[in-house]
């Protein structure tokens, strides 16, 4: 089996930015990425509940790719997080199938 | 029956009205943590369902009164105050309620726009007491629900902040799609136009769908709000007296002034009422969605709890038939 060394961005946002940071992940050099939707969780802010109301709609966006992508990733979302709330992670991951990364 | 007897008969009645006690149920059981829930996609498409009937039924009623005086009238005065209201909150917020700029300005947004699900019980209960008014009233709804997130962005200074932040700047479309084109202003309009289009033909074949179905969807989607509105409230340690009480006394003094202007205009009685009750309810779908890009700094636990945790159920329970009782005062 014959893994190789990616990083994985794990991007914690409120829905209505999803759009923008898929457009700014090709522009970096990702593939691709995958969107989940939140249920409910706590941060600074207090806690937080996706109903069919009130739209506090978060959404996680997970892509793997190269480091330097990631970096330049990190650099937009400093950015982008002096003004709207949301989280990232980045991890070092092992992936099968390389090239697709 | 005098005028006393009457107000108190309408509101119990009101108070034992299906949608009302499933609100009631609803924040009974978010207060004792039960574990219903709605889900999430049956809330939206409930949400959704009940703008579809409110928008098409008034389109049917408007097609058939045609473009009357009172729709403009009634139209332009409501334009008004959804764009004038947020400058008066706002000043009662930073002074009474002593929020900062940005959470009093996002906080006078919702209170400047309005409520579909208040609107629906509004004229629901007018419907149940035998009270007439105008089909336009849905396309009154849908004007208002805009005026005043524009106003908060002018309070904030939000377009000129948008600009001065390069990272903001890449936002700005995505504030006016979700100020003109979200999806709450889109199902309204767009059902409103088909109704106006479709008229009486296209009203026998939905009958079932928008007239039979409606109570029945109101009440579940009611049931959900007040599970929403009971754990809002549980979870708003950023409420105080002064907030609360900005929320109970705000919408009485909106549903005054858009009565006293409804009487200058010779609105019927009906309309009048509806007008109040649009004047007096907070939004919390169309507003929220366009303050989370616009205003992302506002304390949304503020704006939140105070229109869906305070001012929704007060509306609900005691708001609307005491606005018709005053209007029945008012117009003698």
């Amino acid at each position: 089996m014959k893994l190789a060394t990616r990083t994985k961005l794990e991007i914690f946002v409120e829905a209505h930015a999803v759009d923008e940071i898929e457009r700014m992940l090709r522009g970096m050099g990702f593939r691709g990425c995958s969107v989940f939707a939140g249920v409910e969780g706590a941060g600074s802010h207090g806690s937080w509940r996706q109903t069919g109301v009130e739209e506090a709609g978060m959404r996680l966006v997970v892509t793997i790719g190269a480091e330097q992508a990631a970096q330049a990733a990190l650099v937009w979302l400093e950015n982008y997080f002096a003004a709207y709330p949301g989280v990232v992670a980045l991890s070092e991951v092992k992936v099968l199938r390389a090239e697709r990364f | 029956m005098g005028a006393l007897e009457s107000i108190v008969a309408g509101a119990a009645a009101n108070l034992l009205a299906p949608a009302v006690l499933f609100f009631a149920l609803g924040a009974i059981a978010g207060w004792l943590k039960s574990d219903l829930t709605i889900p999430e996609q049956a809330a939206k498409t409930l949400a959704l369902y009940l703008m579809v009937c409110i928008g098409f039924k008034g389109g049917v009623e408007a097609r058939a009164s045609g473009l009357t005086a009172e729709l403009v009238s009634a139209g332009g005065f409501g334009l008004l105050l959804s764009f004038a209201a947020p400058f008066a909150a706002y000043a009662a917020l930073r002074s009474f309620g002593g929020l900062d700029r940005v959470t009093a300005a996002a906080t006078a947004a919702h209170y400047g726009s309005v409520s579909v699900v208040t609107f629906a019980a509004g004229s629901e209960y007018l419907r149940a007491i035998g009270v007439e008014f105008g089909g336009y009233m849905a396309a009154v709804l849908a004007l208002m629900e805009t005026p005043a997130i524009l106003a908060a962005l002018l309070i904030a200074g939000a377009p000129g902040r948008i600009q001065a932040s390069a990272q903001s700047a890449r936002f700005k479309p995505t504030l006016w799609r979700e100020v003109f084109l979200n999806g709450a202003a889109v199902v309204l309009i767009g059902s409103f136009v088909i109704g106006v289009m479709s008229g009486e033909r296209g009203m026998a074949r939905l009958d079932l769908f928008v007239n039979a179905l409606f109570q029945g969807a109101l009440c579940l989607f009611l049931l959900d709000m007040g599970l929403v509105a009971a754990r809002r409230l549980a979870e708003a340690p950023q409420l105080n007296v002064r907030l609360i009480a900005f929320a109970i006394g705000w919408p009485l003094l909106s549903a005054n002034v858009a009565l006293l202007g409804a009487h200058a205009l010779h609105l019927s009685l009906g309309d009048a009422s509806l007008l109040a009750v649009l004047a007096a309810s907070a939004s919390y779908i169309a507003a929220p969605a366009a303050m989370r890009i616009a205003l992302p700094k506002a304390d949304a636990g503020v704006y939140l709890s105070l229109s869906l945790g305070v001012t929704f159920p007060f509306n609900l329970l005691v708001g609307i038939p005491l606005y018709h009782a005053a209007a029945r005062l008012l117009y003698g």
